[in-house]
Formats: C-alpha cells, structure tokens, sequence
C-alpha cells in the first residue's frame, strides 16, 4: 500500500482525509510544517497532500523547502485550500505543486484520481 | 422560507442557512461515524475560531482574525453550514485585503447564526429522534 502524508493543521479535515483514504493509503498526518519535513525526510512518502493555510510556516513555504531539498524534491505535493481564488490553481502549479485540489472535498473520485495519477508519475520518475 | 428576517438578511439575499446534502457526503465518506465526529469536532472547534476572531478584530491583528475565519469557513464548507461559510467568506477577503472594517458585522452575524446550525447538526448527530 502506497504512503501518503498528510500535512493539515485542523482536526476536522485530517479525520475526513483519514476517511475518505481508509484502506487505499497509508496515511501519515502532521500539524505543522516543522514536524512535516522531519518526518518526509525520515520516513519518505509516497506524496504528500499540503494544506496551505497552516500557521507558522505555510503551505507554500512547507513546498518551497520541498523543492529545495536534494532528497525530498521529487515528492508529488498536492496543494489542498479552500482559498479557491481565481487564478489560484496556476498560482500553485507554477509555485510548484504537481496539482490543486479545494476544500470543502465534495467529490473525493477528483482527490483520488489526482493522487493516482501524481502517485504513478513520482514512480516513474516523471516528477 | 419561513425563516425570520435577520437585521443582515438583505446582504444574504434569503440563500438557504444549512445543506443536508453535505451531511449526506461525510455519511458516504465513512458512515454515521464520521458523520458523528466530523460534528463534535466542529462544535467544539467553531466557537474557538468565533472567539479567536473577536479576539483578532479587539487587538486589531488582521492575520490572526483572516486565519480563524478561513479555519471556520473550510470546516462550516465541509459540514454543510452555508450561511456561516458565506459570512466567514467575506470577513476572510475584508481581512485578507488589509481591513477589519466591517469585519465586526459579520462576525457578530456569526455569533448569532451558530446556535441554529449548532441546533441543527445536533438533530443531525442523533438521527433517532429526527
């Protein structure tokens, strides 16, 4: 079974992750951008959802210390937000996440065929 | 409708408060289970958030009001309660866009809208009694 890391700050949405990922992933969860590449870094996932709006270090930094890292740069990052803003989705493709999922996860096929896809792409070293 | 009209009631436009249909999901995602924490995390997270953005707008610290009103219209989005996300919505954009004016408005409109969907999500928890 493939890992996946979940980084998200709120109770609520690591709970619906842990539901809607139940017997497909491996889940792994963390709080807070300290702890996540910590623990990428010793136990390296499969991907990694990141939420964006995290306090502390954000998302966007979390997914720039990602790239910038030799051992965690090939990680496929899904950015989860509910900022749903127009343009956002390029925003976060250019910033460098492979793909953009919003909050609140209505149809979860969408979350899974998106980790499918970046899961098979990391392995293929496409990434 | 029968809904009374609330003093915000125009800027709401009588769009509905709550959605059955986002309860119905958490129940296909994982079942009455889920759908049972998914609402007690919520009740005990929602009135956190509200005090933590009275307390942002009191010491006039946009960041901290911007974050508790984007952390309560995300889980508001996901338990079906609309009217809350709506409202955290635009609190979130005045704030996010430098300004806590009229912030105060909305977050008292919140106040008074969580005792209703905290109501509703309670008859939702015990689905015997509905």
């Amino acid at each position: 079974m493939n890992t996946v890391a979940v980084v998200e700050d709120n109770a609520d949405n690591r709970l619906l992750l842990q539901a809607i990922l139940d017997g497909l992933y491996e889940v792994v969860e963390y709080e807070n951008g300290v702890d996540a590449l910590a623990g990428l870094a010793a136990q390296l996932p499969d991907l990694v959802l990141l939420d964006i709006s995290l306090p502390g270090m954000d998302g966007n930094e979390i997914l720039a210390r990602i790239r910038a890292d030799d051992q965690l740069r090939r990680l496929p990052v899904i950015a989860l937000t509910a900022h749903a803003m127009a343009g956002d989705r390029e925003k976060y493709l250019s910033a460098g996440f492979n793909d953009y999922i919003t909050k609140p996860i209505v149809d979860e096929s969408l979350l899974l065929s998106a980790m499918e896809k970046w899961i098979a792409a990391g392995r293929d070293g496409k990434i | 409708m029968t809904e009374s009209i609330s003093a915000n009631a125009g800027e709401d436009g009588g769009l509905p408060s709550t959605d059955e249909a986002a309860l119905e999901r958490l129940k296909r995602f994982g079942g009455g289970k889920l759908l049972g924490e998914m609402i007690t995390l919520y009740l005990e997270a929602a009135p956190e958030r509200l005090r933590a953005a009275r307390t942002g707008l009191e010491t006039s610290d946009i960041k901290a009001t911007e974050m508790a009103l984007h952390a309560l219209k995300s889980s508001s989005a996901q338990l079906g309660a609309m009217r809350m996300q709506r409202l955290c919505e635009r609190g979130e954009a005045l704030a996010r866009s430098g300004t806590l004016e009229n912030v105060a408005g909305l977050v008292s409109s919140l106040e008074e809208e969580f005792p209703r969907v905290q109501d509703w999500l309670e008859r939702a928890r015990r689905p015997e009694v509905a």
